[in-house]
């Protein structure tokens, strides 16, 4: 046989190889894919009262709904920015525009980070906020602030309801506040939901609009209402949508060599799928993880308990819920409190925090604050191995698959 | 005659008014400019020794270990730490700010790591 046609075997033999090889650990992931609970999107949705939507939108949108600021759902839930609003804290009452802009202007700054909507009320999502302000159980329970009266036993109407009555979120403290929130009690959230639907019957038609949609007089319209249409525009508007992880799953789509190397770590050696898991790429529960904290934090002095400041037990402080992950890439920055700005830097700081912490730059207390976030996220040893640069990067190729518009 | 009493109203509202200014401005301001720092540092330490012993007040609750119980008993003792803030507190009062102005500045050591989410929103700007 001529030299040149040996080769030539050669090199088809063993690009075969190398293919078919790819071709085996597509299969390898799909099917890992399936084990771990994913499900196309489409079953995921559920909303019976869609034709509420649009009247949601509009109050979505509202800046009539905070009761002495400017600032509606929408001024912290852009599109644009992957339903979040792009900036590490969220910024409240008293600034002007959107993200960046907003939270230089002046704005009161509420210390967490925006999360974002996607797949929020879709079904069996029970677990919102960071730190699971309002959660449904097994036996359809509701926990949340509103405790043995929650205002519907749907979690994304009750969800739906705290933003409006949250200090610097929607609205600003002064004197007449204070005195409401004095007792801490319930009943001050529902005497300025009653001022809310007071405001927007006195400022616009919106109040008739909801009466003609739920067949009631304009004085039986409650905040119920306003949230659940909020609740109903959230369903549709931030509803998962097809992915090209999906078209892999279900449609045969070819991965590049990166992709399906990305997919075997984070089901694999990474173990992200130990916490990322199931429909929504979050088990929906509390973890602690070494993140630095930016800005003040809930508990203040540059401090965040997390999961803790709901249930009052020694066991679930610095615990967040884990983030879902679909969009993820449209939605830095990272973290409870925004500290990663990077995909890539915020997965190496679930199992290497201290590769770019510089000491130098911290006062005591932020660097004995992490240092206390690093002592409670090892209490469960970390389940996450070492990755390289070349995993880190094939496993945010894998993320941007779970994409969409 | 007329024109001394005159001369020594004069002198008593001066006094009397470099005497209030003083109670109710400088002294204040001076108290401010000289404990503030300090303030908010003892109200750190205070606020530490408090959590402190609420988490383990809570551990306890959860776990009734003798080394819970021994870690509650240590942040017990540790509250003498608020001593500190609670004398610089009655100082500053008696300085004559007012319990609101040292809440303000109360706030301003709770929301003091605000600036550095400034600076870092002012140096990372975020592409989509």
């Amino acid at each position: 046989m001529n030299l040149n046609i040996r080769y030539y075997f050669i090199f088809i033999i063993f690009f075969s190889s190398f293919v078919y090889a790819e071709k085996g650990l597509g299969k390898i992931l799909r099917s890992v894919i399936i084990e771990n609970g994913f499900k196309s999107p489409e079953y995921m949705y559920i909303n019976e009262h869609e034709n509420l939507a649009p009247e949601g939108e509009i109050f979505f949108k509202s800046n009539h709904l905070s009761l002495n600021g400017s600032i509606s759902c929408a001024t912290c839930h852009i599109p644009s920015k992957g339903s979040s609003d792009g900036i590490p804290n969220a910024a409240g009452v008293r600034g002007l525009g959107e993200g960046r802009e907003r939270l230089l202007s002046g704005a009161k700054i509420v210390p967490r980070n925006t999360l974002a909507l996607w797949g929020v009320g879709s079904k069996d999502f029970n677990t919102f906020f960071w730190d699971g302000k309002v959660t449904l159980d097994k036996d359809g329970n509701i926990s949340s602030q509103f405790l043995d009266s929650p205002p519907s036993n749907d979690p994304l109407i009750v969800a739906v309801h705290l933003p409006f009555v949250a200090i610097r979120e929607m609205i600003e403290d002064n004197h007449e506040i204070s005195e409401l929130y004095k007792n801490e009690n319930i009943n001050s959230a529902f005497k300025i939901y009653d001022q809310l639907i007071n405001k927007i019957n006195n400022e616009s038609s919106y109040g008739v609009e909801l009466a003609k949609i739920y067949d009631i007089s304009t004085d039986e319209v409650s905040f119920f209402h306003v949230a659940d249409s909020i609740a109903n525009f959230i369903r549709s508007k931030f509803a998962i949508k097809k992915t090209p992880f999906e078209n892999f799953v279900f449609d045969d789509l070819k991965l590049n060599e990166e992709q399906i190397r990305g997919g075997l770590t984070f089901y694999g050696k990474g173990k992200c799928s130990s916490c990322h898991s199931g429909k929504y790429f979050s088990d929906l529960n509390f973890h602690s993880l070494p993140m630095l904290q930016l800005g003040f934090g809930e508990n203040g002095f540059g401090d965040d308990y997390g999961r803790f400041n709901m249930t009052d037990n020694y066991n679930d402080l610095y615990k967040f819920r884990t983030p879902p992950l679909y969009n993820v890439v449209k939605t830095a920055p990272y973290s409870h409190s925004g500290n990663y700005y990077d995909l890539k830097e915020v997965i190496r700081a679930h199992y290497d925090p201290l590769k770019n912490f510089d000491s130098s730059k911290y006062t005591d207390e932020e660097r004995i604050g992490f240092f206390k976030r690093i002592k409670y996220s090892s209490i469960k040893p970390s389940e996450l191995n070492y990755l390289d640069e070349k995993e880190l990067d094939d496993l945010v190729e894998f993320l941007k698959l779970l994409s969409f518009d | 005659m007329k024109n001394k009493t005159l001369l020594v109203l004069n002198i008593l509202a001066t006094v009397c008014c470099i005497g209030l200014g003083y109670k109710f401005l400088l002294k204040p301001l001076m108290a401010e400019t000289i404990y503030a720092t300090e303030y908010k540092q003892l109200m750190f330490q205070c606020d530490n020794v408090m959590r402190d012993h609420m988490i383990a007040k809570n551990r306890v609750k959860h776990e009734k270990t003798a080394e819970a119980i021994h870690d509650l008993k240590a942040s017990e003792l540790g509250l003498v730490s608020c001593h500190e803030y609670d004398k610089l507190r009655k100082v500053m009062l008696a300085w004559g700010l007012t319990a609101e102005e040292l809440s303000y500045i109360g706030l301003e050591a709770i929301e003091e790591n605000a600036n550095d989410l400034i600076q870092y929103v002012e140096t990372h700007e975020f592409k989509y």
